[in-house]
């Protein structure tokens, strides 16, 4: 390597790093504000303590804004690993009709802006005369993470050995059986991944959740009332449980997918 | 019997929950209020007002604009981090891909408010600037304008991009370096002549993919953007919260998904013709 590729390199690593600050600089100051008090607008240093957090678990509206968000995350979670289990399979097992434009359909919430989603599905409600509430929340975070957990377990489908499928069938086992009892097992890992990715996305889910959420609040919407209002050492103490969550939540997912593709494919 | 009605759910759950919901929501926006109820019949008055509103036309361009930003200080700050951790053989290359990927999961109104904390008046950049007597007062530059809405969604967005640029770059075969460094390629050239030219379709389709997410965003301009910052996706947040005509804000978001699917085709184009090659 001569001196000027050495230079290069260590110029990039210097923007790298500046982009690294960028990312986790903002979250780590307000997690080390949520500490200490605020006075006029001027950190007091000398008042660390963990006050902010105690006053946390008193307060109503935020311990029923996480719960709505878990309420949430769970059903939107079992019912979407349902549907796209089961119609993985159904696409799996034989040929379909309209297999291309079922996985468009699915794909489609997941890569158009969440917006159009919000909207539409918005719409939707409203001339179906169904009231907004948690339920209409539930229906679009199932639409949204319905496109992950297919694809992931479709992955996994595709990699195990169709000669299974057909001993299976050919020994005189139906299609249900089949799948409960040869592919599922098989199947477990990458639903445990898809499930804890899909529970990350609906835990931290705003955008569409903005549009069909009507008066109750999940978590991300009762932060967002929040902080429009200010900065507390309260917001901040909120914002750093929510981050420990998140972060422990997205963290034990991406170790276990890397379990997942580590699994050394059959035949 | 079982199977026609797994059929059914199988068709039926996809066409329920987003099917339908698309397809009321395309017949909405030629739907229209008047006197203040909505009215069913067929029109394109919602359509005609947004091409002749230079307001409307000016924030859609200016929208356009911002995000093809965004989307490219993403390709270069994406490019520049992922080359990095694709140069890394040792087990340190996983966690730095962990590393740069976890800010995803990280609540998105978090990482919104905390730029604002920075961005502010009285914010951690003015501070620190005035601290390194840069500036003498406070400067106003950096919140509530179009600016701060390209900084704070370049910073959320990015970690989207590293990502496809990863893979990207995954993709091309180890052998095709060594071979260019055996026939005598220096580490500079091997990047400009291979590894470049092979990563970058699949960078800017990954470039246009975080395009695509910032077009909708009407959080962000919210927070940080103030009455100067105003995004298209907060045009048509507004036509559901205050100005309540629905179906305009409805064609305003098939705007947005015309946008969007041109984006999208563009990305597409550009994968195949790199696959083709």
């Amino acid at each position: 390597m001569t001196r000027f590729e050495r230079l290069t390199l260590t110029l990039l690593w210097a923007v790298a790093g500046l982009a690294f600050v960028a990312m986790y600089g903002p979250a780590l100051l307000v997690v080390t504000l949520s500490f200490f008090r605020i006075d006029r607008q001027r950190v007091d240093w000398s008042s660390f303590s963990f006050d902010a957090y105690a006053g946390l678990a008193g307060n109503h509206d935020i311990v029923a804004a996480l719960t709505n968000t878990l309420i949430v995350g769970f059903s939107a979670v079992t019912c979407a690993l349902l549907i796209a289990v089961g119609l993985a399979f159904y696409m799996h097992v034989e040929s379909r009709r309209g297999q291309r434009f079922v996985e468009f359909m699915i794909f489609l919430p997941f890569i158009l802006p969440a917006i159009i989603t919000g909207v539409s599905l918005l719409i939707a409600f409203r001339e179906a005369g169904i009231e907004r509430g948690l339920l209409t929340v539930i229906v679009g975070h199932i639409v949204i993470i319905i496109a992950i957990i297919y694809r992931m377990v479709m992955t996994r489908l595709e990699s195990l050995e169709r000669s299974q499928l057909e001993a299976s069938l050919d020994l005189g086992a139906t299609k249900m059986q089949t799948f409960r009892y040869v592919v599922v097992p098989q199947l477990a890992s990458a639903m445990v991944t898809s499930a804890l990715l899909a529970f990350t996305l609906s835990f931290d889910e705003t955008l569409v959740t903005f549009f069909l959420v009507g008066g109750e609040m999940t978590l991300p919407i009762r932060l967002w009332a929040m902080v429009r209002v200010g900065f507390t050492p309260e917001i901040n103490a909120l914002v750093a449980v929510v981050l420990l969550m998140t972060t422990c939540l997205a963290t034990v997912g991406a170790l276990s997918l890397k379990r997942l593709v580590r699994i050394p494919v059959h035949g | 019997m079982t199977e026609a009605l797994v059929a059914v759910a199988v068709y039926g759950v996809p066409a329920v929950l987003i099917l339908a919901p698309m397809v009321t929501f395309l017949l909405y926006s030629f739907w229209s209020v008047q006197d203040g109820r909505l009215s069913r019949e067929l029109t394109l008055v919602n359509y005609a007002t947004f091409l002749s509103n230079p307001s409307y036309r000016s924030v859609f361009l200016g929208t356009l604009q911002l995000t093809a930003t965004v989307a490219a200080i993403g390709l270069v700050l994406g490019y520049v981090i992922a080359y990095l951790i694709w140069r890394v053989r040792s087990s340190l290359r996983y966690f730095l891909l962990l590393f740069s990927v976890i800010p995803l999961s990280m609540s998105y109104i978090v990482k919104i408010y905390a730029m604002r904390s920075i961005l502010g008046y009285n914010g951690f950049l003015n501070s620190a600037l005035l601290a390194a007597g840069l500036i003498s007062e406070p400067s106003k530059l950096f919140l509530f304008n179009q600016t701060s809405v390209m900084i704070t969604m370049a910073v959320i967005y990015l970690p989207y991009a590293i990502l496809p640029i990863f893979l990207s770059l995954e993709r091309i075969p180890l052998s095709l370096i060594a071979a260019s460094a055996d026939l005598g390629a220096r580490p500079g050239q091997t990047f400009r002549r291979v590894v470049l030219p092979m990563s970058l379709p699949g960078s800017i389709v990954g470039a246009l993919f975080v395009m695509v997410i910032a077009l909708g965003d009407f959080l962000t301009p919210q927070m940080v953007g103030g009455n100067q910052g105003f995004t298209f996706g907060r045009a048509i947040w507004s036509q559901f919260g205050m100005a309540f005509n629905w179906p305009f804000g409805t064609a305003l978001a098939v705007v947005l998904l015309l946008a969007s699917l041109a984006i999208m085709a563009v990305a597409g184009a550009i994968s195949s013709r790199a696959r083709v090659r």
